[in-house]
């Protein structure tokens, strides 16, 4: 292998500092450019879909553009992209204060629309036909424009039914308010850190009175109870809710629902409902993880309250 | 699984950067289980990019396609996959004469087209083998 001249060497370094440096002017176009949301979330901005696509492709086609000359093989391209996926990480840690849970979630959509563009790169700079690729950048810079002066609104509800081996009568109460969950975490994202529930109190048996839900780390969720029909129904909107550098700054749980139904042979049918706001997209990435993870809450929740029922607690 | 996803979601190929998606994934499950294919995908890359009036250009699916003039030789995709068209007569002849190596298009098994996965040095020069009759055809 040749040594590079100075200009390669240089051309190099830019495939690095240059994507970067245009990824992090973009990113912080497209968040101070879209609407935060109010004081009552205090979410940590939205992250449009852009964000995740158009910007990791950019990042890889501006890469790829630096080493159009240095004839380099396919693994080395992907090697580049990798690169830039961490150093995208470490300043998304820095500048946005991202947590590891968080940057663990978006690296693979991150890394995989980097390679996308970096290996579409390494082709179309091959052809040198700077009519077409101009026109790409273009038309990726259009697509992000239009993304980042859109509205961005996405709310959904997860749900979920389990049966609970007692009556009703036995269930309700650990509905309204249990005692600390001590079962061993089973889900893979609260095993390494991220809060799961734990306990669950109220300060008066009635709609309008107020529940807390602790997590894991000590966060609380200050709930006002909405709907309070004994062995029925509990429905509760969120009222305020911790923000924190991980996934909650990005999600809003906006309101939780219990419902009981008597199955008339001493078996409870128990069905945990939430309904969420998500401030990240693609919708169709990150839903599937705030569904996983909403999902993996109840069952926490919903666990414990069959085996405390169970046990006749 | 390419197999499938290129016959039930082939439609999505007019999405917008979908196509570059797949070959991203493909490129770096190739990494993952065989990362030398890519060394010779580049090596066939470069051999067809040495023919005389030969370009690449993004394949409509994701991959890299060759071209002489303005018309297609073949492509290749991320996992290995070289798909070369010929006439149904010559698919036959090659089918043949490669001993099964060369196979049917993993698609459209009644045209002309031919694919083979390149998994080696020995797959590596018949694709170029048969990149070179179809460029010669074309040319």
């Amino acid at each position: 292998m040749q040594p590079l001249t100075a200009k390669q060497k240089q051309d190099s370094r830019y495939a690095v500092i240059v994507p970067n440096i245009i990824a992090f002017v973009l990113v912080g176009i497209a968040r101070y450019a879209v609407p935060q949301d109010d004081a009552f979330t205090g979410a940590s901005g939205v992250f449009v879909f852009s964000t995740f696509v158009i910007v990791p492709v950019l990042m890889g086609l501006v890469g790829a553009y630096f080493w159009r000359d240095l004839q380099r093989k396919t693994i080395r391209y992907i090697g580049l992209a990798v690169i830039n996926t961490l150093i995208a990480v470490v300043l998304s840690v820095v500048f946005l204060r991202e947590g590891i849970i968080c940057l663990l979630i978006v690296s693979p959509l991150v890394l995989i629309f980097v390679t996308a563009g970096t290996l579409l790169g390494k082709v179309i700079f091959r052809r040198r036909n700077n009519t077409i690729n101009v026109s790409l950048v273009g038309a990726l810079l259009l697509v992000f424009a239009v993304d980042v002066l859109s509205d961005h609104e996405f709310t959904a509800k997860v749900s979920d039914t389990i049966i609970v081996n007692a009556p009703v009568e036995k269930v309700w109460p650990l509905v309204v308010e249990y005692e600390p969950i001590t079962q061993k975490e089973n889900y893979w994202l609260f095993k390494i850190g991220m809060p799961s529930p734990v306990q669950s109190t109220v300060d008066g048996h009635e709609a309008g009175a107020g529940r807390k839900c602790i997590f894991s780390n000590g966060y609380v969720f200050d709930e006002k109870m909405v709907v309070y029909k004994p062995n029925e129904e509990l429905t509760f909107d969120i009222v305020s809710q911790p923000r924190d550098p991980e996934i909650m700054g990005h999600i809003d749980i906006q309101r939780g629902q219990f419902i009981l139904m008597d199955n008339g042979n001493g078996t409870t049918t128990l069905i945990g409902n939430s309904w969420y706001k998500l401030y990240v997209f693609p919708v169709v990435y990150f839903d599937a993880w705030a569904e996983s993870i909403t999902r993996n809450v109840h069952l926490r929740v919903m666990d414990h309250i069959k085996t405390q029922a169970e046990a006749g607690v | 699984m390419f197999d499938f996803v290129v016959k039930y979601f082939g439609f999505l190929k007019h999405v917008p950067i979908l196509p570059h998606l797949f070959e991203a994934l493909l490129r770096l499950g190739t990494v993952a289980s065989n990362r030398f294919v890519l060394d010779y995908m580049d090596d066939i890359e470069n051999t067809v990019l040495s023919w005389d009036k030969t370009s690449i250009q993004p394949h409509k699916f994701g991959g890299v396609q060759f071209n002489v003039g303005n018309r297609e030789i073949g492509h290749i995709h991320g996992n290995g996959l070289v798909d070369v068209p010929f006439k149904r007569s010559t698919k036959e002849e090659l089918i043949i004469e490669s001993k099964g190596k060369v196979k049917e298009h993993h698609i459209f098994k009644k045209s002309g087209w031919i694919s083979l996965y390149v998994q080696n040095t020995a797959d590596k020069d018949l694709a170029i083998r048969v990149l070179m009759r179809s460029y010669e055809e074309k040319f």
